[in-house]
């Protein structure tokens, strides 16, 4: 006891003895052979290397770690951060101290990789086993308990066996034979596993843990000093395919070697007993958990750097088109910049750099793009790839630029309109309750949804007639004078915040108050009525134009400027405002007609891409196709150009396949959740259900496809489709989406559906209003991850899907509709079709062999894992941010 | 008694307090959805019409009793689902009874060896039938033993079983004990990550990279289970971590503080209190991560997919052959019908083991959860 006492209060001395310095050295040491050993395994550093060829690459990682570690001890010295664990400093510098040793070895003495290997090796042994001679004879302060304990033994048992074996088998050969006819390998085998045990068992914890691990790091260190087993040694048995060679082994024994060498390490220095088995233990586990990551990491960096280079050959994009998608990031960045940035001086500094860092990088980046415009000339960035023409290698120029092309995308303005639409939305509180009423507001609210309904109809009357049924121009002039109706009213609320806010009695700000509830109710009705009056135009085939002028996209911008003016305006009148309510009045008013402006430009997009006819505005051009050139994912693959194209057919395909399968899993999953959750009784059938489900997420894949051949195929005309391609993914997506749905309403509190049901709602009403609302989070992660999942399954689309290599047609499902006036009077044949998809390409690069472009493959692969890890990355963040706003708010 | 099946199924439609006048359209709306699954079943190409038929029911019903219909959906929902575990039992034996009843046990035979003997398979020839040649696979000759790939299958799952136990269990203890929050919270989702990279871009990696590594580094000419059951072991390390660390998570509380107010360390108290109370569950991730292992079907189609005979010798882990799994994936194209029945008898092998360690590996979860609160 008074012992422990001693410890307890050693340990909150700051200095270490000289026993823990070596040891937390030589666990130093042990990582550093670890992450070697693991170098050479891959072959990244040769075992034969031997001078500068060694001396380099272990000199840059000398240089990597005395950079790290000193930028930590210097920061250290000057307060910025505070390292209080001797443990941590120790090792700290037994990492640099060996990693400059044995750059020092490799440069004076001539010797292998190898042999370095052997002598780090024996030098672990050696500290291994004076620890535990000095903690024996009471030179170091330790607690060791009185034995090892028999889990130990019997690991070093089983190690023992095993080097029996290889040691008898190798000195003394597997054939002779001791008295009796016992074979002598096996004498020896046995005996070394027993005597390991015994030599781990019997002593006192410091000798048992330490002595066994020496000998074991110390045997493994003089086979490969020796060159026993060294650079070119081969063992390649007769009776089995393979064989071994130094170039694995002597990597392998030096990772094993060095991890019983840390552990004795680590729990020595901990002076042995219940404390040092906890070291040693989370030694090993440490060093696994960091060994998983790497591995994770390893992966997809490879994947990115073996297809990076073909991924993006000929990638470039419009200045303009640039600015475009620069404007949503910009909107979020100054979102982020606005954070609040902690209190602390110098970490508030710090926060706040990091708060405005993505702010100047799109402030950046806007400057270069507007840099080319003004100078029109391209920014590129050249670089080569390899591609495989007739099986030979062909290295092809290309290069990644920003061309000062003034072509838009209509695609490009919908995806940032929209986006910033929605976003300002979001933020747009609300009005409701404030300003002046007016009966004629009071008309204009009743009014508006019916005009919007009426333009509707109309639309829906000229689409069923035809464009001109018995010879009357119906959709020429009543489409375009319904058209122009809605467009110009739209404009006219669009203006009327504007004249209400900006000319008027009284201050602006006392107007601005005054005009609230005008705002709101014209900027939606201008929404309301612009979409009408588009959508319109695409029922009715109407275009009405001023001559070559469309006026459709002129009003659109006339309404973008007016809305921007009117969040301009109330921007201003912000600044000059102090009172609390009359700043929330404007900030909400602003961001409305944020919202609006943003709208109108989606929906500019949306004119163009219905009715296909492209906006030109001096130089600026805004049409169908934009100025983004990405051969390899927007390109079909074209067989004889000089360049390969990409795989356009099977991004479409994949996103066809996720979309058909969402479409039938998701409503099936969450439906069923609902039933098995809030209507059935729980009980045995509820159970069964559930395990049936669980039974079914875990079932093989391909027995998915096998299922799809069997069922769906033969009744859907016996080809590979398309349909049987969602279907089947359908099918394996609805067990997780019904599994997380069931666990995101039942996490849902019973005091939620308790208080609705004593306000008198019916049960289907509290479903729908409390507890879904409730448990959408959990239900949209679950749906994402699910969809990852799925958007990378390739076995069952082998068998359903078909898997065509270099297809140069992708597949058309919005324009394969047809009508019929029979049975089954709507049919697509791009559904029932053969088409490509991102998995089955890669698929199809392995099983054409030779023939197969294997750089086509890696960016195959590459823009695959892209997609499949992007759903999974929204997936985890929508649930962090979820589960966060869950708990504190 | 007919009457009381007609309230019982009235329950079962529109529940216990529905509206007066529901149950017609909701009857209507099942009605004609039983008449399209029946339609799809026997007539698929009259489907569509039928299923619109459902649909403008629906809609009407929707519109006049909403709730009733809603719970009609739900309800539909969830036989569907049903249905869809019932119809892939049973297509999935459907289909491979024909060569259940053509080839019976020879399915299983043991192949002879090079000097026309029996080769040896732990003794099992004296249950299993013997082929007449040394071929295993030969659809145009008609023989059809699925040992060979039975046997990689095992292989293969014990070499990743050995990789992903081990690191999964330790990967699991990290998370749940050592790990502070902060790494937790980056560590746990890049394991999830790692269990989302798809399994075609290992078998790209692994018929890239791995298997001229492998003729490099074990003389060996051609891909391995070795190097195949390293990458399964990686792609099932994820499930086990999962599940593994669930369990330990779901150890309460109360008992580790009591190990840790007696005085006990950290890893004293994981070893004696966490892992033996979360056994179990850990248990269970170890027989998902096997599953998963077993299923695995694009990395080891990718990496060894030209091996077609049972290895030799047994425990050869440099030799290859196709696994249940890839047998499917890679012979399905080219096959002929009484092929394509065999195939079935490898994917009704495939469903019933995996779903048999899906049902045991969720009883011990059960168990072990009813355990730790207390009323077992």
């Amino acid at each position: 006891m008074s012992e422990a006492y001693v410890r307890e209060t050693t340990l909150v001395t700051d200095d270490s003895d000289y026993f823990e310095r070596v040891l937390d050295g030589t666990v130093g040491l042990s990582l550093v052979s670890f992450v070697v050993g693991i170098a050479a395994l891959a072959d990244v550093i040769a075992l034969g290397a031997t001078g500068s060829e060694l001396g380099r690459p272990l000199l840059t990682l000398a240089v990597a770690a005395v950079g790290g570690v000193g930028v930590v001890a210097i920061c250290d010295r000057l307060g910025l951060v505070s390292i209080t664990s001797q443990r941590a400093t120790n090792a700290a510098t037994g990492v640099v101290v060996s990693l400059l040793a044995l750059t020092a070895l490799a440069f004076a003495a001539e010797m292998t990789l190898a042999r370095l290997f052997g002598i780090t090796l024996l030098v672990q042994a050696v500290a291994v086993v004076s620890a535990g001679a000095a903690s024996r004879f009471d030179v170091a302060d330790t607690t060791p308990d009185p034995s090892a304990g028999l889990l130990a033994g019997l690991a070093f048992g089983a190690i023992g066996l095993i080097f029996g074996a290889a040691i008898g088998g190798s000195l003394v050969g597997f054939d002779s034979t001791l008295l009796a006819g016992v074979p002598t390998w096996v004498v020896v085998t046995l005996a070394s596993g027993v005597g390991m045990t015994v030599v781990t068992v019997l002593p006192r914890e410091d000798i048992g843990s330490t002595l066994p691990a020496a000998l074991i790091v110390g045997a493994l260190g003089v086979t490969v000093t020796t060159a026993a087993v060294g650079v070119g040694w081969q063992w390649n048995p007769e009776t089995i395919d393979g064989g071994f060679t130094g170039g694995v082994v002597v990597p392998l024994f030096v990772l094993f070697g060095s991890m019983v060498a840390g552990w004795a390490a680590s729990k020595a220095r901990a002076g042995f007993g219940a404390r040092g088995r906890q070291l040693g233990a989370f030694y090993v586990v440490n060093v696994n958990a960091a060994l998983i990551v790497t591995v994770m990491i390893t992966i997809v960096v490879f994947v990115a750097v073996k297809g990076i280079g073909y991924a993006f050959h000929g990638f470039a994009i419009g200045a303009l088109s640039g600015l475009v998608v620069l404007a949503p990031l910009f909107v979020l960045a100054l979102q982020w910049a606005r954070g609040p940035a902690g209190t602390a001086r110098w970490n508030s500094t710090v926060r706040q750099l990091v708060r405005v860092t993505p702010l100047a990088a799109v402030g950046a980046l806007a400057a270069v793009l507007l840099g080319v415009l003004a100078t029109g000339r391209t920014l590129d960035y050249p670089f080569t790839y390899t591609v495989q023409v007739n099986r030979e290698p062909v290295v092809l120029d290309t290069s990644l630029a920003i061309t000062p092309a003034l072509e838009i995308g209509n695609l490009l303005l919908i995806i940032s309109g929209g986006f910033l639409a929605v976003y300002f939305l979001r933020k747009y509180g609300t009005l409701r309750n404030v300003g002046n009423k007016s009966d004629r507001l009071v008309t204009v609210r009743r009014l508006v949804p019916r005009a919007i309904g009426g333009l509707l109809l109309a639309g829906v009357i000229i689409a069923i007639l035809g464009r001109s049924p018995a010879g009357i121009p119906l959709s020429e002039t009543v489409g375009s004078g319904l058209v122009l109706a809605g467009a110009l009213a739209a404009v006219a609320f669009t203006v009327s915040p504007l004249a209400a806010v900006g000319f008027g009695d009284g201050t602006r700000r006392e107007r601005a108050e005054q005009a609230a509830r005008v705002v709101s109710v014209s900027l939606f009705s201008a929404l309301g009525l612009l979409t009408t009056a588009v959508l319109l135009e695409s029922l009715s085939g109407a275009n009405p134009s001023l001559g070559p002028v469309n006026i459709v996209p002129v009003l659109a911008l006339v309404a973008t400027a007016a809305a921007g003016c009117f969040a301009l305006i109330c921007a201003l009148t912000l600044r000059k405002t102090d009172d609390a309510n009359l700043r929330r009045i404007l900030r909400n008013e602003g961001t409305l007609g944020l919202a609006a402006a943003s709208g109108f430009v989606a929906l500019f997009g949306l004119h163009i891409a219905l009715t296909q006819a492209a906006y030109i505005a001096g130089p600026v051009r805004i049409g169908l196709t934009g100025s983004l050139s990405w051969p390899m994912a927007l390109e079909a693959y074209k067989p004889l150009g000089p360049q390969p194209g990409g795989i356009w057919p099977a991004v479409v395909g994949t996103i066809w396949l996720v979309t058909g399968a969402s479409a039938f899993a998701v409503p099936l999953g969450v439906g069923a959740a609902i039933f098995l959750t809030e209507y059935a009784e729980q009980g045995r059938a509820t159970a069964l259900v559930e395990i049936a489900t669980n039974a079914l997420w875990s079932t093989p894949s391909v027995v998915f496809g096998l299922f799809g051949a069997a069922f769906i195929l033969p009744r859907l005309g016996g080809d590979e489709s398309l349909l049987a391609g969602m279907l089947v993914l359908g099918f394996m997506l609805l067990p997780l989406v019904l599994i997380t749905s069931r666990e995101a309403i039942k996490s849902v509190p019973d005091e939620y559906r308790d208080a609705s049901a004593a306000l008198g709602v019916s049960r289907w009403e509290t479903i729908r209003s409390v507890v879904l609302p409730a448990a959408m989070p959990g239900v949209v992660t679950g749906v994402i991850l699910g969809v990852g999942r799925i958007a990378g399954e390739t076995a069952p689309l082998i068998l359903v899907l078909g898997s065509t290599l270099n297809s140069t047609r992708a597949i058309d499902v919005i324009g394969g509709f047809r009508f019929l006036n029979q049975p089954p009077f709507i049919i697509n044949d791009a559904l029932t079709q053969a088409s490509a998809a991102l998995p089955t390409q890669v698929w199809a690069v392995i099983s054409a062999g030779v023939s197969g472009s294997p750089s086509m493959g890696w960016a195959s692969a590459f823009l695959l894992l892209t997609v499949v890890l992007g759903f999974y990355a929204v997936g985890i963040v929508t649930r962090t941010y979820f589960r966060r706003k869950l708990n504190y708010e | 008694m007919l009457s009381y099946i007609a309230s019982r199924a009235q329950v079962i439609l529109v529940g216990e307090d529905a509206s007066a006048g529901s149950l017609s359209v909701v009857s209507a709306a099942a009605l004609s959805l039983a008449a399209t699954i029946l339609v799809f079943l026997f007539l698929p190409s009259l489907a569509l019409p039928v299923l619109g038929v459902f649909v403008i029911v629906t809609a009407i019903g929707w519109a006049t009793h909403q709730s009733e219909m809603a719970r009609l959906l739900t309800l539909i929902a969830t036989v569907l689902t049903v249905l869809t575990v019932a119809f892939i039992t049973y297509f999935l034996f459907a289909s491979a009874f024909p060569a259940f009843r053509e080839h019976s046990a020879g399915l299983l035979a043991v192949p002879l060896d090079s000097n026309g003997n029996v080769r040896w398979f732990f003794f099992l020839e004296a249950v299993l039938p013997v082929g007449e040649t040394q071929a295993v696979w030969n659809p145009s000759g008609g023989v059809y033993s699925l040992l060979p790939a039975i046997w990689a299958t095992v292989i293969v799952t014990v070499i990743a079983g050995a990789v992903a136990g081990p690191l999964g269990l330790m990967g699991a203890l990290y998370i749940a004990e050592i790990a502070s929050d902060r790494v937790r919270e980056i560590i746990k989702p890049a394991v999830e990550i790692l269990a989302g990279i798809p399994s075609i871009v290992y078998g790209f990696i692994g018929f890239q990279v791995l298997n001229s590594f492998v003729q490099d580094a074990f003389l060996d000419q051609q891909a391995s289970f070795l190097i195949a059951g390293l990458v399964v072991g990686v792609m099932a390390l994820p499930t086990v971590v999962s599940v593994a660390e669930d369990a330990i998570s779901s150890v309460p509380s109360s008992m580790s503080d009591g190990s840790v107010a007696m005085g006990a360390t950290e890893w004293q108290t994981m070893k004696s209190i966490s892992i033996p109370a979360a056994f179990s569950g850990i248990s269970a991730g170890v027989i998902l991560g096997l599953g998963r292992a077993i299923g695995e079907t694009m990395a080891v189609a990718a990496i060894m997919a030209a091996g077609t005979g049972l290895s030799d010798p047994l425990f050869d882990v440099f030799d290859q052959s196709v696994t249940l799994t890839s047998r499917i994936a890679t012979s399905y194209g080219d096959a002929s019908e009484s092929t394509v029945e065999v195939l079935f008898v490898a994917g009704v092998m495939l469903f019933v083991i995996v779903a048999g360690m899906s049902v045991i590996a969720q009883y011990i979860e059960r168990r072990m959860k009813r355990k730790l609160k207390g009323n077992a």
